[in-house]
């Protein structure tokens, strides 16, 4: 009887404790995506299209590929200002 | 004819004899082997264990794992490893020194983390609270397996398995009752190689049509998120940081997991500058880590051990616990609906149980046969992330309580 009086009290205090980490992940994350919007939002991009125009000869698929190895590798951090053929 | 005689003592034979359990579990880690690969049942981890169990039942192979009655001396004390490999063999040395310590499942929660994106939950982050409610079933198999005669220790270590987690499940095991960790490890990773079948039942006794029907991405163009992120990367970042620090000043003893899944997380996010640090995390080392525990897990399971009434019990448990925390998760966003103008696809609540990313998957197709454009994926996902997070803390709070 001892033991189920702790499977109950197991019951209550382990849902509410999980419903309160979960309710912090959720202000957590929220709080944390305010800050950065407010603080650190990211530089426009350059999309694909744009570059195109002043690189008409480039096949706007290469282009867009190269937009996106450049975004993954810099993860996000780099940008594409210009195109070259070599 | 003493020669032959001699020989024979040399084989096992006499000892299948004498004991035809050995054979019992020959057959048992045959079946599970078959398992993993034929039926590609969680085969990473199913045919390590399955094949440790095999191991472990070759009479006179010493790679069964002996009791921890065997390795504990007088006045508290144990023998050290050395002694642990010269007088049980090496797994016993596996067994003691990485998993008895509680060693690798944090270690594969590193390359958990470092495999896992916050992104999807991050996105929609009111769908992570149904990883809170999916982990109903732990406690309810809890307080039944008490009721069924386990001790509180053995019966929280069965509820487990309802967190859809198989290092947690692991983890928890080594920390109450570590006599029954082969049972409960196989249990776990069974079932969530189940889920594909568990998660359509469980949605076909509790869902109707009309709510598998409702649309998230519909329900996003009507009701559009006011909070949109302008920098992913930078709150990713920030998020497994802030997040390890408040969980450990809530639930200290959930750190050793979550805060390992958290670090994992961080190395990934940071990207290119510590890239070699995410590679090891989520190759050589999660590679090891899943050899060794698979192997040591499965060595655990002789025939002395697993051939128990408990052992089905926890088979049956294991399943009551998944189930539970499936419906515990429809049920939670069926409660939601009823008080929010946008409403949710109850399978969002299904995924709230950990085995990332299968639940997902699973719930989207299921989604998918109702409504060939309601991709829910990505919804899913974040309750999906959420309910890692919530089963660690699930095991955190039983640890604290029972240890």
């Amino acid at each position: 009887m001892n033991e189920m009086g702790i499977a109950l009290e197991l019951l209550g205090v382990g849902m509410v404790t999980v419903f309160i980490i979960l309710a912090l992940v959720v202000i957590l994350g929220d709080l944390i995506i305010r800050f950065v919007n407010k603080f650190m939002p990211e530089p426009e991009k350059v999309s694909a299209a744009k570059s195109t125009v002043s690189v008409p000869e480039i096949n706007s698929k290469k282009i867009a590929a190269i937009v996106s190895a450049v975004s993954k590798v810099t993860n996000g951090g780099g940008r594409v200002v210009n195109i070259e053929k070599l | 004819m003493g020669i032959l005689e001699n020989l024979y003592k040399m084989t096992a034979i006499q000892d299948f004899i004498n004991n035809p359990g050995y054979l019992l579990m020959l057959a048992i880690g045959s079946f599970l082997l078959y398992l993993g690969i034929r039926k590609q049942y969680e085969p990473l981890l199913l045919v390590p264990i399955a094949f440790g169990v095999i191991l472990a039942n070759l009479p006179g192979g010493g790679m069964g794992v002996v009791s921890a009655d065997l390795i504990n001396l007088e006045g508290g004390h144990t023998k050290n490893l050395l002694e642990i490999a010269q007088d049980h063999g090496i797994m016993n040395f596996l067994y003691y020194s990485l998993i008895k310590t509680g060693f690798l499942p944090p270690i594969i929660f590193m390359g958990i983390g470092a495999l896992t994106d916050f992104g999807p939950m991050l996105r929609n982050l009111r769908l992570a609270f149904f990883g809170a409610a999916a982990q109903l079933g732990i406690f309810i198999v809890l307080i039944a397996a008490i009721a069924l005669g386990f001790t509180a220790k053995e019966a929280a270590s069965l509820g487990i398995i309802g967190g859809a987690d198989g290092p947690t499940a692991i983890y928890t095991t080594i920390k109450l009752a570590p006599h029954l960790l082969g049972p409960i490890a196989i249990a776990a990773y069974s079932y969530m190689a189940l889920v594909p079948v568990i998660i359509p039942l469980v949605v076909r006794l509790t869902c109707s049509k009309k709510e598998l029907l409702i649309h998230m991405k519909d329900m996003d163009k009507q009701y559009p998120s006011k909070l949109k992120i302008k920098n992913l990367r930078a709150v990713k970042i920030a998020f497994p940081i802030v997040l390890g620090i408040i969980i450990s000043i809530f639930v200290p003893s959930a750190v050793p997991l979550l805060g390992m899944l958290l670090f994992g997380n961080l190395i990934k996010e940071i990207g290119v500058n510590v890239a070699r640090l995410s590679e090891a995390a989520t190759g050589s080392i999660l590679n090891t880590a899943t050899i060794f525990l698979g192997l040591s897990v499965g060595a655990t399971m002789t025939a002395e051990v697993f051939l128990d009434f408990k052992t089905i019990m926890i088979v049956v448990g294991g399943f009551l616990a998944f189930a539970v925390s499936i419906f515990g998760g429809i049920m939670g966003v069926k409660v939601t609906n009823l008080f929010t103008k946008k409403k949710i696809n109850p399978l969002c609540g299904a995924t709230g149980l950990s085995a990332v990313p299968m639940a997902s998957r699973v719930a989207n197709d299921i989604a998918l046969k109702y409504d060939s454009s309601n991709h829910i994926l990505q919804y899913c996902m974040s309750s999906n992330i959420s309910g890692v997070i919530g089963s660690a803390v699930a095991a955190g709070v039983l640890i604290s309580f029972l240890q």
